[in-house]
């Protein structure tokens, strides 16, 4: 498999992008990085991953933003926990990842249909504070567009599946108890997020 | 001593099966007149033992001849106390176990094996140990860095007169000036304070005797009687030591050859202890630095070796910069990383600080407004990259011995015009260098010897303090580039050597690798004819020379291999139970079979160390080979003599052949040269065997390591089948 | 009134050589060895970088010192029960286990022809069988049989080898002893055990059994190791084409052993000399994050990469696959220097794990101080307890010799201080 070549012609070293990434709240285990490589062969989706994650923390070592943000690397990530398993250095390295989708989304750099995707998906548990499988289809092709939901009509088949297993409920769920306080935390976390962004 | 002799055969393991027992006595009672000697069916258990020694306390005896199994087992039960002299005869793994039982062939060969036990005990004494007058105790150690307190505060910590010389006017050497160091301990993370000022305090408190300013002038003597000239300013003090350590250090590699490195070229590019001195004088004000390992090191076109410490080194000094400014950018520029061991997690954690560790090879340094940018082939970006803004560039420029810096001594000028002459081939003498370190009024030179790059290091893994002058032990960065850590073990280490050599030269004992062996080379110098063979070829450098060429022999320099022994073509040289006329007799009673029997007969000198743990195991083993052999074990090959070659010969030996240890380059001998010698030796008397009518081939060396066991029957009836092809010795009916 | 004497625990190259060394400036010593002979794993290994020399060749000199020193009393089968007192006036209490043959064993060898009990080889770290009695290896010193009793338990044989012992050696029923000792300092060099691969569960060893650690090549290279000296495919005893050498196997890890193991960057090179001298042709791989090969080491790293043509592969092996079919491995690895995931197939994958200590399983019985490997933390803990060897710092034997000759001169300056 051939990931995607880091660069072609000559890069220069620059610390300060690292430096906002280092102060994220796992970011700084980056810097531990021995550049041994068994993150890029545990990852389940290797095979998808235009730069292995320690491709992807070179980058941000050489100031690469539009690169690494721009990168499908971390919206691969699964969170299957292979790599934070094995990491020699023990770099936590899909607490990295998580880091770094929460960062892209902040900065705007949405493209991927991961973002739209981890967006539905949240702001339509923020509701009911449980989820809604059919509300968060809707909100996600919202984001994505037209395009999108005509690729959707690809996945019909899928869709008459879930449908018929009951996993594609047609009704909304009741929503849980205690509401109110889940939306207190949900808001009270936002709101420490801003001051230590600060 | 008036020898009373008993031989003791064992008839275990099968010995009294495979062989007729009873004419081996024969040969000990009726050709050698023994008077005394019996069999046991177990020598080794309680019984034969108590039989052994009935006979010591009732009948005299002090002379033990055991014919049974190899002298490398039993040891500890075949033991009669220092006055009385065991000979062992190996009739086991060098006679049953590898030959046919009960056959005519092994049969003669058991019995010459009786003989040449026996005509052994005609040139046996105990040997009486050497004393040295004025034995002193005192250990010197030269050089006041780490290593070289280190090994004097160990050395006074165990009880022994220690007196430092350091020739700087403050002790420490390069590690005194370190603002602060690497870890050497756990969790091997944080920068510790100079060690050098608590021990100089516990030199001090462990009443070691230090001069500073000081240099050794002269170095005369032996161990136990080392004669020191110290000259500190204008006078000269005298010392006399017991054992030296040399921990004279190293000095930073020549960063004036890093031309192409921009050292020379920008100011601001700098070496390690550069920086480092910067750092101790608090004037370490940088926003970003870059530090370039391999400086000069692994480098065919400067040092091909690796410094060992650079690496360790610039992460401490990486772990400077963020401690003054945790904001600092600092890069690495590195081949390897080499933080071995605990080491690791000083580097994760200088990783964690922030450091920045780049994988490539510097291409160009450039300088614009003081500022300097480097420009690497970048393995871990796969692609050219670029750094600017340095206000530092730092050089991890590498390590050169103390030992090293100095003019290579000459080789001396040939005696006469005969030996200028003559095309011998000489044995390989490793360099001296006079590095004005020790000046020692040796023959063979003023300094150890150095071997590779200028270390005096040691060859041997297994034995790492085995300079090659006795009790003269080197430590430290001047014996091997290592860190720190590794360099206070090394002093301590060579501490403990030297505090042994004082031991065991105090009884009159050798150490390593013949330790505890007390007999010592007499010269009769009646016959000496001044050739200056044994001078040269020492290995250990033991005698020295008057103007006349007399050789002045120093025991206590002697490692008891025999090579001056083996050299002298007078045969002047001796030990209390090793001499040339033992083996010369050895080799003449073995009874030599007329042409017409076709029997040949081949003589094998092996030596002690490898060759002949290795013939055991052969018969360990029960590999077979031809019985024609007849092994004589010598302590070294180095002490062969050629008279031996002569006697073998010309009394009808088909062929000679000498087993020895590896030599070259990656020499295994335990003497450092001795099988070289021998091999030299032999091809001398190639000229004088084929003047005789004896072809040279029939005599030859091999090399064989313990190893090697499995190989020793193809090699010998390969020998023998060469052998067969010349034909018997036609001096055999002559002999 | 301090006590002179010294006890080494371990018997390994670290414990030989402390003890010969305060021995021969003498001080009394006692060696309390585990195993039934000395020499511990330097016996195992069939030569040593960067000479390539044999160790039995140093061995065979340390142990004539041995024999001919009045002043070093060894115990092989001996453990360490109990430590207590204080430097310079220790009582140790020493465990000696059964070795069921006697000090009237000449080594002759019929017990063994007689026996019919086969046991997994240790040396050879089970890689072939011996027969329940046994010299532990040919070189064994002391040159003296044992008998693995519980397998003769298990197998129902009550001792075919001692009715052929015409010597009376050999003793069913022996039992353990235990002896005390009075010693002033103690010299603790209990050594190192190969990391267990079989928590590198990526890399399939105990899986796949082509899959194989350094210690194990290492037998098989040697002449007297289960194959004779011929490395071959444990699955078919096949000759091999191709071979990777995967290192820190385990070392540098924080999920396994947090240091550098130090040793197995030139143990693979050396490896690397043993296939070439077999295998002319073969490929070599070698996947690694670092070469660690310092000071005058890299001559070999140098003279290596020339005379055996060694690819050398920046990137450390990710994981192991096999191939089923044929018992291939397939490496799978970030070749950062071709930029590239790589997956390669190869006849024989060799782990380069590393030394954890003894004491990260067995703690030495008295105060002392480890680090987060279990490696003792010299000079911290009971005061005229010195460690030596790997036990402290995962080395080399050079290394390991200098240190130990360096515990063995603190040893004797306990002596001097205790009271």
């Amino acid at each position: 498999m051939e990931q995607k070549n880091v660069f072609s012609e000559p890069v220069k070293y620059d610390l300060t992008f690292a430096r906002e990434i280092f102060r994220l709240e796992n970011g700084s285990y980056i810097k531990q990085c021995m550049n041994c490589g068994m993150c890029a062969i545990s990852c389940a989706t290797r095979d998808v991953m235009d730069y292995s994650p320690r491709q992807l923390f070179n980058l941000i070592k050489l100031g690469k933003k539009e690169e690494v943000l721009t990168s499908n690397t971390f919206w691969s990530c699964t969170s299957c926990c292979t790599c934070k398993a094995r990491c020699p250095r023990g770099i936590p390295i899909i607490d990295v990842m998580h880091d770094l989708k929460k960062y892209a989304i902040d900065h705007g750099y949405t493209n991927y249909p991961q973002a739209a995707f981890y967006k539905a998906f949240w702001n339509e548990m923020s509701v009911r504070g449980r989820m809604f499988e059919g509300g968060m289809t809707a909100r996600y092709f919202l984001i994505r567009g037209l395009d999108e939901i005509l690729k959707a009509m690809d996945m019909k088949d899928v869709g008459i599946d879930m449908l018929k297993h009951g996993r594609m409920p047609l009704l909304p769920p009741k929503k849980i108890r205690g509401l109110g306080g889940l939306k207190k935390i949900i808001s009270k976390a936002q709101e420490l997020d801003r001051k230590e962004a600060r | 001593m008036e020898k009373k002799i008993a031989v003791y055969i064992c008839t275990g393991c099968g010995i009294g099966d495979a062989l007729d027992i009873d004419a081996l006595s024969k040969v000990a009672k009726s050709e050698f007149k023994v008077p005394i000697c019996k069999t046991d069916g177990q020598l080794c258990g309680p019984e034969g033992v108590a039989l052994i020694k009935q006979d010591i306390e009732s009948e005299g005896v002090n002379t033990v001849v055991i014919a049974g199994c190899s002298a490398r087992v039993n040891f500890d039960v075949f033991k009669f106390g220092p006055d009385n002299i065991v000979e062992r005869i190996n009739l086991r793994e060098q006679v049953i176990w590898c030959h046919t039982a009960d056959d005519e062939d092994t049969q003669m060969l058991a019995e010459d094996y009786m003989r040449m036990g026996l005509v052994k005990q005609k040139n046996m004494y105990v040997p009486e140990p050497y004393q040295v007058e004025s034995f002193s105790r005192n250990i010197l150690v030269v050089g006041g860095g780490l290593t070289g307190l280190t090994a004097a505060v160990e050395s006074a910590k165990a009880g022994y007169s220690t007196i430092l010389v350091e020739k700087d006017a403050e002790l420490g050497g390069y590690v005194g000036k370190m603002y602060k160091q690497v870890p050497m301990k756990p969790p091997y993370t944080d920068l510790e304070e100079n060690c050098i000022p608590n021990l100089v305090k516990a030199a001090e408190d462990a009443g070691v005797k230090i001069y500073k300013s000081a240099t050794v002038e002269n170095t005369a003597g032996a161990p136990g009687m080392f004669d020191v000239t110290i000259k500190q300013g204008d006078s000269t003090v005298q010392e006399r030591v017991g054992a030296i350590v040399l921990a004279t250090g190293a000095k930073p590699y020549e960063a004036d050859k890093l031309g192409h490195l921009g050292f020379g070229k920008f100011p601001n590019v700098i070496t390690q202890s550069m920086f480092e001195e910067m750092a101790t004088a608090g004037k370490l004000e940088a926003s970003k630095v870059a530090f370039i390992q391999c400086a000069g090191s692994r480098d065919q076109e400067h040092l091909p070796y690796c410094s060992a410490a650079c690496c360790i080194e610039s992460i401490k000094q990486a772990l400077y910069v963020k401690e003054k400014n945790a904001e600092a950018n600092v890069y690495v520029y590195y081949k390897d990383i080499r933080s071995n061991g605990q080491y690791e997690h000083f580097y994760m954690k200088a990783q964690q600080e922030g450091v920045v560790f780049v994988k490539g090879d510097v291409t160009e340094i450039t300088e614009e407004d003081g500022k300097l940018t480097i420009e690497a082939d970048d393995k871990t970006m796969g692609t050219t990259s670029l750094a600017d803004e340095f206000d530092y560039v730092v050089l991890a420029n590498g390590m050169v011995p103390t030992a090293a810096l100095g003019d290579l001594v000459e080789e001396e000028p040939a005696a006469d015009e005969a030996a200028a002459a003559s095309d011998e081939p000489k044995a390989s003498t490793p360099p001296v260098i006079k590095a004005n370190l020790l000046n020692l009024a040796y023959r063979q030179g003023p300094e150890l010897p150095a071997l590779k790059y200028g270390f005096p290091d040691s060859h041997y893994i297994c034995f790492p303090y085995e300079t090659r002058r006795t009790g003269i032990y080197a430590a430290g960065v001047v014996r091997a580039p290592m860190d720190m850590l590794s360099a206070v073990e090394d002093g301590a280490g060579a501490a403990m050597k030297a505090v042994q050599c004082v031991e065991a030269t105090e009884m009159g004992q050798a150490v390593h690798p013949r330790s505890g062996d007390m007999s010592f080379p007499e010269f009769n110098m009646n016959r000496c004819t001044q050739c200056k063979r044994c001078t040269e070829e020492c290995p250990f450098g033991a005698i020295n020379e008057d103007e006349k060429g007399n050789p002045l022999p120093n025991p206590s320099r002697c490692r008891r291999c025999g090579t001056c022994m083996g050299a002298c073509p007078e045969r002047i040289i001796s030990f209390k139970n090793y001499s040339v006329p033992m083996v010369g007799n050895m080799v003449k009673t073995i009874e030599m079979p007329e042409e017409d029997e076709e029997k040949p007969r081949i003589l094998i000198f092996a030596c002690e160390n490898d060759a002949i743990p290795a013939l055991d195991m052969a018969g360990i083993n029960r590999l077979q080979y031809n019985a024609w052999v007849r092994i004589i074990p010598l302590r070294c090959l180095g002490s062969l003599n050629l008279v031996w070659i002569n006697d073998a010969m010309g009394g009808g030996f088909d062929g000679v052949l000498l087993m020895g240890c590896k030599h070259g380059d990656d020499y295994q001998c335990h003497f450092m040269k001795g099988s070289e010698l021998a091999e030299i030796r032999l091809s001398k008397i190639s000229e004088t065997l084929d003047r005789l009518g004896l072809e040279s081939e029939r005599v030859r060396a091999t090399t064989v390591n313990i190893m090697d066991y499995d190989k020793i029957p193809a090699m010998l009836d390969e020998f023998a089948a060469d052998l067969e092809e010349l034909g018997p010795n036609p001096m055999k009916d002559f002999a | 009134m301090a006590n002179k004497s010294i006890l080494v625990v371990g018997g390994g190259i670290s414990g030989i050589t402390a003890a010969l060394e305060a021995a021969e400036a003498g001080c009394e010593v006692y060696i309390a060895e585990k195993n039934p002979y000395l020499g511990g794993r330097v016996t195992q290994i069939n030569q040593y970088f960067p000479k390539l020399c044999p160790p039995n060749c140093g061995l065979e000199i340390n142990f004539q010192r041995i024999r001919n020193n009045p002043r070093i009393n060894f115990f092989t089968l001996a453990e360490v029960e109990n430590i207590s007192g204080q430097e310079g006036n220790f009582d140790v209490t020493l465990k000696i286990n059964p070795r069921y043959v006697n000090d009237n064993c000449t080594g002759c060898g019929k017990c063994v022809e007689a026996c019919p009990v086969e046991v997994d080889n240790p040396f050879n770290y089970g890689m072939n069988k011996i027969k329940a009695i046994h010299l532990p290896h040919d070189f064994a010193f002391p040159m003296k049989y044992v008998i693995k009793a519980d397998a003769c338990k298990e197998a129902g044989c009550a001792g075919k080898c001692a009715e052929v012992c015409e010597y009376k050696a050999i003793e069913p029923d022996m039992q353990s002893k235990t002896m005390n000792l009075n010693v002033g300092a103690i010299v603790w060099a209990t050594g190192w055990n190969p990391y267990d691969a079989n928590k590198l569960s990526y890399y399939g060893f105990g899986r796949f059994k082509n899959v194989v650690t350094n210690v194990m090549l290492e037998r098989m290279a040697a002449m007297n190791g289960p194959t004779g000296g011929k490395i071959v495919r444990p699955s078919d005893g096949k000759e091999i084409k191709s071979i990777a050498f995967v290192q820190c196997a385990g070392s540098r890890d924080e999920n396994h052993l947090k240091a550098c193991s130090s040793v197995c960057c030139l143990a693979s090179l050396k490896h690397a000399t043993y296939v070439r001298e077999q295998y002319p042709d073969a490929e070599i791989s070698i996947y690694y994050i670092d070469i660690r090969a310092r000071g005058k080491y890299e001559d070999f790293f140098t003279k290596v990469q020339e005379e055996a043509n060694v690819t050398l592969i920046k990137g450390k092996a990710g994981e192991i696959e096999e191939d089923q079919t044929n018992g291939q491995l397939v490496v799978i690895a970030e070749d950062q220097e071709a930029k590239q995931v790589t997956r390669k197939s190869y006849d024989l994958v060799v782990l380069a794990t590393g030394m954890a200590p003894s004491t990260a399983t067995a703690a030495i019985p008295a105060d002392m101080a480890y680090d987060e490997d279990g490696f003792v933390v010299p000079g911290a803990g009971t005061a005229g307890i010195v460690v030596a060897g790997c036990v402290k710092n995962p080395l080399d034997v050079a290394s390991a010799v200098r240190d130990a000759t360096a515990a063995a001169l603190k040893a004797i300056q306990s002596t001097v201080r205790g009271q």
